[in-house]
Order: C-alpha cells, then sequence, then structure tokens
C-alpha cells in the first residue's frame, strides 16, 4: 500500500496566489475607517496598522536632503579642486548618477509591470515604486551635469559634443545626424517628460483611488501600461546609448539597452526590500508586509541577477567570437589591467556568489540576510556602471572620494524624494480592490 | 503496491484500509489536519481541488529535499558541459575555429548553460515523481464515488490503517471531532489485479521491437552490399543531364568534355593584335612608352591611384615600398619561405622600362600572382601611370621646390 504520505496527489489545481478561493474567510473587504494619528493607523483587513510615515518622514526627508546637498557639494568641491575643469568629476557623477536612473527607471517600470499583468501579490508593496517613480523630475534636474556641457559644446564626457572633434573626425562626423547637441536635448526633454507623466499618472491614480475608492480606477491604469511598456522599452533604450554608451561614441552595442535594463530591474527590487525594511522598522506596515512579500521581491532579484549575466555575456559573446576591431576595442580597455579585475569581480561579484548566496528561500524569507543582498546588489550595480563608464578616461581603476560622494549625494536625493512624496499620505493603497489578496497570499 | 497482503481471490469482506473525511472548506480540512498532525498520525494524506495554502504547515509536512537534489543535477550538467567540451575540442581533437583558443571558456557557456537548465530540469520531473511515490496507477480510494469530487469541490482527508496509531473507533471518534460533512470507511481493493493490463503489455512490447528495427537497419546497411541508387527524396537539381568539365564524353572521339577552339581561330574582341598595349613590347624589346591606345591624364592617374590601393597596397604598402599588411605579418610569423615584395620607389623599379613593368603585373614574378586575369588591360597601365608618380615623387630633391617652399623648410 501507499507508504509515501503523499499518495495520489490530488493537489493539482492551477497555482492560485491570493487565496481568495482558498481561505474566503481570511480576506474581509478592506475598509479604512479614519486615521487617529498622522501615522494613519487604521484598520484593514482585519487588523491594524500604521500605514503613514507621519512624523518620521519628515524627519528621514531633513536627514537625507541634507545628507544628499553636503555630499554633492563636497564632491563638487573635491572635483573643482582637479584643476581638470570638472573632466574626472563628471564621470564619476555619471556613474552615481547611471545608478540613481536605474533606480527610478526601474522603479516606472516595476509600476507599469504590476499594471500591466494586473499583479495582486504586489498591490501592498506597489505604493513603494509609485513613490520611487515619481522622482523623475527630480532626475531630470538632477542630469544638468551632464547635459549642460554638451550644451555649450565642451567635450567633458562626450566628446561628440565637440564641434570642432566632429568636424575633424569622420566616424564622430558620420554619427553627428544622432549624436548632437541640439537633438541630444530634444531626446532628454522627451525621456523624462515622458516618464514624468507617466510617474505622476500612476501615483496619482493610485492615491485618488485612496479618497475615492473607485474600483474603476484599476482597469484604467492597467488600461494604459501596455502602450506605456511599449514607450518606456525604447526610451530606456535610447536613453541608455545617450548617457552611457555614448561616452565612448565609437563603440555600439544594440543590446546596450538591456544591458542597463537588467541594472534597473535589479537596483529596483533591491530598492524596494531596503525602504519596506525602513518603514517597518519604523513601526509602519508592520502587519501588512510580511516574509511573504520579501520572498516575492527576493525571487524577483534573485531572477534578475540570472537576467544581468544572461544578457552581460550574450552581448560579450557576440563581440567575442565575431572578433571585430571596432567592436572588441571597447572590451580590449576594460579588460586590461586592473581594469580586467573589475570586469572578473562583476563576473563573480555580480553574478556568481549572489546567484548561490540568493538561491536558498531561507535567505529571501530572512530579513536580515535579504538586506545584505540587497545592499550588496546595489554596490554591483554602482562597480558595473563604473567599469563601463571610466575606462574611457583612465586606464586603471581609481576610485576617488568624490565619486563615492557623488553616488551617496544622489542617492540620498532620491531618498528624500521619495520621503518628501511619501509625506504624510498612505504607504499602501487602502482602497485597492486586490489589496486583501496581496495582504493574504502565501508561497507555497 | 500491495504485496504485504493477501492475495485478491481470498473471499468474505475485505479488511479496512483506512478512514476518509470530507470537508466543504479549506478553512475546515485545514482546521481538521492540525488535529490529525497534534494527535501524531503519520500516514495519512489531504487531498483537494487546487493548492491549499497552509496545508503543508497545518499536516506538519517537512521541507522537500527537492531543492537539493535539483542544485545537485544541476551542477552536475555544468560539470559534464565543461568536461564535454575540453575533451572534445581541447583534448581528444584539437580543431582550431575561428583563431580561438582550442578551450575556450565564452565558446563553452552556452552549453554549460544549457547542460545545467537540462539536467536540473529533467532531474526535478524525475525527483518529484520519486518522492511522491508517482506513477500510482491504482488506489483503493478511486472506487471511493464521493472521492470523485476531491477535483471539483470537496476537500478530503484521509488517515490509512497503517498508521501506529490507527484503532477504527478512536480515530472515527477523532475525526467525527472535526466536523466533517461525511465519513467513510475505505476497505481494501478486491477489485482491480495487481496484474499490468494486457494492453500496457503489449504497448511496451510493441515499442521495444519497433525500437530496435533501426537498429537493425543500420547494422544491415553497414555489412551489405547494394547497387540500388540511395533514395533520394527531394531532388531539387542534383541530377542533371549534362558533362562537367573533366568528366568523360564518350559522344567524342577524344573522350573530353571540355572542347578545345579549332585552329587558328579567335574569338570576337580576343583578337589582341596590338602588341604595344596587349603585352608592353616594343619591336620585340620592352617597351620605354605608354602605348598609344591608352590615354595618359588626370583621369587615367586617378584611376591608376584607385587601383592600386585595390590591387598592390596589400603586399607594397599605400607608399609602395613593400611594406603592406600581408608583408608585415609574413615577417612577423618568420616562416623561412616567405620572398619579400620589392620596394617599388627604389632605382631599379624606377628605371625599369614600362612594358616590363607591365609585363610583371601581367604575368606575375616569384610569389608575386599573375594579375593579368583580374585586371582589365587599361587598368594595369593606369597603375603604371600612378606608380611613376609615385616614384617620382619619392626621389624629388630640393630642386624641385619653389623657392618660397625651400626657405620654408
Amino acid at each position: 500500500m501507499a507508504t509515501a504520505k503523499k499518495g495520489p496527489t490530488k493537489k493539482t489545481g492551477s497555482a492560485k496566489k491570493g487565496g481568495s478561493e482558498a481561505t474566503p474567510d481570511s480576506q474581509p473587504k478592506p475598509s479604512a475607517s479614519v486615521p487617529e494619528d498622522a501615522a494613519g493607523k487604521v484598520e484593514i483587513a482585519g487588523f491594524s496598522d500604521k500605514i503613514r510615515l507621519g512624523s518620521e518622514g519628515g524627519a528621514l526627508f531633513a536627514k537625507a536632503a541634507g545628507l544628499a546637498v553636503i555630499a554633492l557639494g563636497a564632491s563638487v568641491a573635491l572635483g573643482a579642486s582637479q584643476g581638470d575643469g570638472f573632466k574626472r568629476w563628471s564621470h564619476g557623477y555619471l556613474v552615481g548618477y547611471a545608478v540613481a536612473l536605474a533606480i527610478t527607471a526601474g522603479s516606472l517600470f516595476w509600476v507599469i509591470l504590476q499594471n500591466l499583468v494586473n499583479a495582486r501579490w504586489s498591490v501592498a508593496v506597489r505604493r513603494m515604486g509609485e513613490l520611487f517613480a515619481a522622482n523623475m523630475p527630480l532626475l531630470g534636474v538632477l542630469s544638468l551635469p551632464l547635459v549642460l556641457p554638451v550644451m555649450t559644446g565642451s567635450p567633458l564626457i562626450y566628446e561628440w559634443a565637440d564641434k570642432a572633434k566632429v568636424a575633424s573626425d569622420h566616424l564622430l562626423h558620420h554619427k553627428s545626424g544622432y549624436l548632437n547637441a541640439n537633438f541630444f536635448l530634444v531626446r532628454m526633454l522627451f525621456y523624462f517628460g515622458f516618464w514624468t507623466v507617466l510617474a505622476r499618472f500612476y501615483l496619482g491614480s493610485s492615491r485618488r483611488q485612496d479618497e475615492t475608492g473607485g474600483p474603476e480606477i484599476v482597469p484604467s491604469m492597467n488600461r494604459i501600461s501596455g502602450p506605456a511598456m511599449i514607450g518606456f522599452a525604447l526610451t530606456l533604450t535610447f536613453c541608455a546609448v545617450d548617457l552611457i554608451m555614448s561616452v565612448d561614441a565609437r563603440w555600439f552595442s544594440t543590446m546596450f539597452g538591456v544591458y542597463f535594463f537588467a541594472s534597473c530591474v535589479l537596483s529596483v527590487h533591491a530598492t524596494l526590500i531596503l525602504s519596506l525594511l525602513w518603514v517597518q522598522k519604523k513601526g509602519r506596515l508592520a502587519k501588512s508586509i510580511t516574509a511573504e512579500h520579501y520572498h516575492d521581491l527576493g525571487k524577483m532579484l534573485f531572477a534578475f541577477v540570472i537576467f544581468w549575466a544572461y544578457v552581460a555575456f550574450s552581448q560579450f559573446m557576440l563581440i567575442w567570437y565575431s572578433n571585430i576591431p571596432e567592436e572588441t576595442a571597447w572590451f580590449k580597455v576594460r579588460f586590461a589591467g586592473g581594469w580586467g579585475n573589475v570586469a572578473w569581480t562583476l563576473v563573480f561579484g555580480h553574478f556568481v556568489v549572489p546567484f548561490f548566496g540568493l538561491l536558498s528561500r531561507h535567505i529571501k524569507r530572512s530579513r536580515p540576510a535579504l538586506a545584505f543582498w540587497c545592499f550588496y546588489m546595489l554596490a554591483m550595480v554602482y562597480i558595473d556602471m563604473y567599469w563601463l563608464v571610466l575606462p574611457s578616461i583612465e586606464v586603471e581603476p581609481n576610485v576617488q572620494a568624490m565619486d563615492i560622494l557623488a553616488a551617496l549625494g544622489l542617492l540620498s536625493a532620491l531618498v528624500a524624494g521619495a520621503a518628501r512624496e511619501a509625506g504624510k499620505k498612505n504607504l499602501i493603497p487602502t482602497k485597492d480592490p486586490r489589496l486583501s489578496q496581496s495582504l493574504a497570499f502565501e508561497n507555497i | 503496491m500491495s504485496d504485504a497482503h493477501e492475495p485478491k481471490t481470498e473471499t468474505g469482506p475485505a479488511p479496512l484500509h483506512g478512514i476518509l473525511a470530507e470537508y466543504a472548506t479549506p478553512t475546515e480540512i485545514l482546521a481538521a489536519s492540525r488535529k490529525i498532525r497534534d494527535a501524531g498520525f503519520s500516514r495519512w494524506d489531504t487531498y483537494t481541488p487546487f493548492p491549499v495554502h497552509g496545508i503543508d504547515k497545518a499536516m506538519g509536512i517537512r521541507m522537500t529535499i527537492l531543492p537539493w537534489i535539483v542544485l545537485g543535477a544541476g551542477l552536475c550538467g555544468l560539470a559534464t558541459a565543461i568536461l564535454l567540451q575540453w575533451w572534445t575540442n581541447a583534448y581528444d581533437y584539437r580543431w582550431l575555429v575561428s583563431g580561438k583558443p582550442f578551450w575556450s571558456i565564452p565558446a563553452n557557456v552556452p552549453i554549460m548553460f544549457e547542460l545545467t537548465v537540462l539536467f536540473a530540469g529533467l532531474t526535478t520531473l524525475v525527483a518529484m515523481l520519486v518522492l511522491n511515490n508517482l506513477p500510482f496507477p491504482s488506489h483503493p480510494l478511486d472506487h471511493i464515488r464521493r472521492f470523485a469530487r476531491s477535483t471539483d469541490d470537496r476537500f478530503f482527508l484521509f488517515v490509512e490503517a497503517a498508521d501506529p496509531k490507527f484503532d477504527e473507533d478512536s480515530t472515527k471518534t477523532l475525526l467525527e471531532g472535526t466536523h466533517p460533512h461525511a465519513i467513510e470507511n475505505v476497505l481494501e481493493d478486491r477489485k482491480t489485479s495487481d496484474a499490468l493490463p494486457v494492453g500496457i503489455i503489449y504497448g511496451l512490447v510493441i515499442m521495444t521491437v519497433a525500437s530496435a528495427v533501426p537498429f537493425a537497419l543500420a547494422a544491415k546497411a553497414r555489412y551489405t552490399l547494394s547497387r540500388s541508387p540511395r533514395i533520394h527524396i527531394i531532388q531539387d537539381m542534383d541530377a542533371q543531364p549534362k558533362y562537367k568539365a573533366q568528366r568523360e564524353n564518350p559522344v567524342f572521339s577524344d573522350g573530353r568534355s571540355t572542347r578545345v577552339p579549332d585552329a587558328e581561330t579567335v574569338a570576337v574582341g580576343e583578337l589582341h593584335e596590338d602588341d604595344h598595349f596587349y603585352r608592353g613590347k616594343d619591336n620585340g624589346a620592352w617597351a620605354r612608352t605608354f602605348p598609344p591606345a591608352f590615354r595618359v591624364d588626370e583621369v587615367a592617374m586617378d584611376r591608376g591611384q584607385q587601383r592600386f590601393g585595390i590591387y598592390c597596397t596589400p603586399c607594397h604598402g599605400f607608399g609602395g615600398e613593400g611594406n603592406g599588411m600581408v608583408a608585415k605579418r609574413a615577417e612577423e610569423l618568420a616562416q623561412g619561405t616567405w620572398t619579400p615584395p620589392s620596394n617599388l620607389t627604389d632605382a631599379r623599379i624606377r628605371n625599369m622600362p614600362v612594358g616590363e613593368l607591365f609585363n610583371t603585373i601581367t604575368n606575375g614574378i616569384r610569389n608575386m600572382p599573375a594579375y593579368g586575369p583580374q585586371i582589365p588591360t587599361s587598368d594595369r597601365w593606369a597603375i603604371i601611370l600612378y606608380l611613376r608618380a609615385l616614384e617620382r615623387a619619392r626621389a624629388a630633391t630640393l630642386a624641385d621646390l619653389e623657392p618660397a617652399e625651400r626657405t620654408g623648410l
């Protein structure tokens, strides 16, 4: 007779997240009562939770904004002391900016994605993504140190901005139909305009639902997400080409947009996990966000560790295999000397180590372990961006305090922006009809 | 499955196999599971129409070891891929592909990735079946009518009589305490034969025999001789009724397919009477002037520069000094059989008659091949015209400069 506990298993129904079918009694209707204090302690789904940052938001904004100003100021001062007209500083700033953009654009992608697939599991954590995506106008302003030199025709970062250089260089001249200052400005305005409209739309719609509770807002957000996703894919690809790939205007890779996209999605999951951990540490959403949410976000983090390796290797292998000098030159520089060590650090540190580190479900359900891997992956994204940008001006890696300070300042600015946006409003979409399913779901 | 039990032919009432309880909601079965778990039962299971969240914990099921098996299989696939490619590419049959190292990891990564996924994926399926004791062709529960609803809208809990804690009365009381919608004794299955169904046996035999057919055919082809043409399903234009060059042809007495033109015949436009233009000879000696049929002008000079760049520079270099890329590479390889290309600007060639240069280009010299078949006649003269200009430029002296330019030096 059957010796195993699981005989002819009949648990073959389709996997259903949300448990609405499985546990009808565990999903009372979400009902947000009048908040008692600034932290917005409300009754949701049968338990009460603080769902607003309240005074913590203001404190965080003050700290993060202060840190951003000090760090960026110190970075600029160090950059000025180099005496090279900010050339070295601009490259370090671009690295930090690329990480900040990865987090913000990644957040926007993540929000569009959740709406595109009408995700239920993520409703409880979606507001976090919406808040970080709403930093888009700030990112537009922070891009000025990169855009202004181009507009003044200075080859600080992008040599194609220099008209004299372009006139004497056949290849740059050939590309000047696309890589020229005015068109660059137009594109940047379009990218950030488009992303800002989308980010404000999603945050605005989601918040309007908090007030009106109108169930028709969900389909209206879902409907827009299909075209938005296509637009996002195109704008992000071109933006990555414009900002990062054109630092070396001679080199080109059609996979570069996807390569940067992998870092975007990786960073946003790390950021979401870290911000949720901080919010819970401050006693907010203490019961709403469970190990199940961290587990799912951790799975995505893990998946995109692999996705990054897949894309990075695909880009490398196609170029390695065809062995054409105009393509291999870019890698040649990045594999030589100390940059080669950085490249190997990426192979192991950005893929092999976190692959095994994040493989276990116990890690993904453990908050301290997950927090470590999130910080670790953000650091790896930074090293990746550093490896993309700096070899174009430095033969050997030479990390300077101003690089780190610029990145610190930019990331603090993102935190400050999100904290200010969070302000005294809900951290959770209280009247989203799918909220109860998101709160109740379990990983098998 | 039931080897430890009595033969099916035994008469009388069948012994008890276990007790089945039916519930209407996941909540009920979760509560019931907790009760049975806490009572210390080990041989029992639940059956639900869809995965019930939290049932693992409620039943006290420990985490499966499947992930570890899959991890091991994945690593095994990775190791297999590395070994396979190292053995075939770098050890057993070294074969140089496009100048890459014999054993180059980047080229191996796709296979490493694929075998890792393949081994892990197949192992997941097989290990899952083994760990769950599947396939499980027959079970006493299959004969319980109400149990069919376990795939639709009912939740069942079944405790086996083989459990050491099982006692028909007390277990039944325990289950009744969980408020099931129904409770039923399940008897041993006396109707289903232990033997495999005849259809499966025949199917296996036929598949075994059929799987030997390709091998038998391959063996036959290997050890027998056949004169019939191979089966050619898609003809395309593989067989054409024509004779190819160098093939025997029974139509002609000399047996050749390729016909030789009759003696004293010249094809249209192939007469080439002009000795000077076509062979660089002037009254039997190498011509020292350009042939009248070739027009020396700016157009010819530009054409010559362009053709020189295409045909001559790989070996002779852009300056004609014999330092083209091919020559440089050959010197680097230092294989000993290389005759370096001439420096076209030295005195020997500068003083060479144009007719002799023309002959060299047309028919080649030393290891320089004949370019006559590749470069049209007037283009060969144009190249010589440009070469003359090149030589003149390389032999320039101070006297060639304007006085103003001389002071600028």
